[in-house]
């Protein structure tokens, strides 16, 4: 909400303006006040919603399977069919019979990125925590250590050597197309998995929240400003349209990440030679 | 001027690296809605193929998105 509260107050619609935008949009994404204190631990509106977001997983899923029985209440329906997604579509159906050995981490990596991204169409809420680099950073270097340890523990130093020295490939060619397997596989692959989320997520926030901004404040000065108004109205429309076509970004999002964990551990699983 | 003529720039430079992704995505799209159509039975496999196309090749405009950020 502060990000919406400050840009409304800059906003001036009487100007020449045809859309608010702040004047750094870093402040729509940075909460650096500490709402309060735990010992040396401050929790800003970021950490908070973070804490907030472990809370709704933890509690839906044990409130949905506390009590497994023959029919499942309806709740219990839905999260069974969500974790049913992951193991069988992802898990199972990604990295084999061996994915049931991922399927806890998946789960987990596949609620926790659908709760933070699903905060960014939350009223009240209104943040995506996955605009901040640091998470989808942080949830990608898991997911890179994870394939590069299950990589040299199925095949040893082979697997090194496998990418940098691939034996398939003319003997012409190797040098070339190691070094780019090497860079796409060691240093690619974490940055991309963590760009992507976080530039699909930003820039939907960006969107919304200019857009939906605009168009509020231009509506609601329709007295002042007269035919401008209609501006208001055009920008809202735009802004409820892109609404609904971020809560399948969220969701495709989340899939997709969750998607690339298991397929970079596949790969790692069953290298080539 | 000069901080000026250089976000111009990035941005250009953002919008070129979108093109390339962008006739790749659509390639592997229409790919996936023919076989879809062809074979209606595998369309579970072939959409989950799809988004792994999708994401890999979305990677190039990601890179070009960072530059922006970083220029």
């Amino acid at each position: 909400m502060d990000g919406l509260i400050l840009a409304t107050s800059e906003c001036d619609p009487s100007s020449d303006v045809v859309i608010c935008a702040p004047d750094d949009v870093n402040k729509l994404f940075e909460f650096t006040d500490p709402l309060f204190s735990i010992g040396p631990f401050d929790f800003t509106r970021t950490v908070l919603l973070i804490f907030i977001a472990m809370t709704i997983i933890l509690v839906s899923l044990w409130v949905g399977l506390r009590r497994t029985q023959l029919v499942p209440t309806k709740f219990g329906m839905a999260i069974e069919s969500l974790l049913t997604f992951v193991r069988n579509d992802i898990a199972r159906g990604i990295i084999g019979p061996e994915g049931d050995k991922y399927f806890p981490w998946l789960a987990s990596l596949f609620m926790f990125v659908l709760v933070a991204n699903a905060f960014e169409v939350t009223p009240f809420i209104n943040f995506p925590l996955t605009s901040r680099m640091g998470l989808p950073l942080t949830l990608s270097l898991l997911t890179y250590v994870i394939f590069v340890f299950v990589g040299f523990k199925t095949n040893g130093i082979s697997y090194l050597t496998g990418i940098i020295w691939p034996r398939s490939v003319p003997l012409v060619l190797r040098p070339l197309v190691g070094l780019i397997e090497f860079v796409s596989v060691f240093i690619l692959r974490p940055i991309t998995l963590a760009v992507r989320l976080f530039a699909n997520l930003v820039a939907g926030h960006l969107m919304l929240t200019l857009l939906l901004v605009s168009g509020v404040v231009f509506i609601s000065n329709i007295g002042s400003i007269g035919v401008k108004a209609v501006w208001g109205f055009a920008w809202f429309a735009v802004g409820m349209g892109i609404f609904l076509f971020e809560i399948v970004v969220i969701v495709l999002q989340a899939f997709i990440f969750t998607l690339l964990s298991a397929v970079y551990v596949e790969t790692s699983l069953h290298a080539e030679h | 001027m000069v901080e000026e003529l250089k976000g111009a720039i990035a941005l250009v430079g953002y919008g070129l690296a979108a093109i390339g992704p962008g006739i790749g995505i659509g390639l592997v799209v229409a790919s996936a809605i023919e076989a879809m159509a062809r074979q209606p039975e595998t369309a579970d496999v072939t959409r989950t193929t799809m988004f792994l196309g999708i994401a890999f090749t979305e990677a190039l405009a990601l890179i070009g998105f960072v530059l922006f950020f970083i220029a």
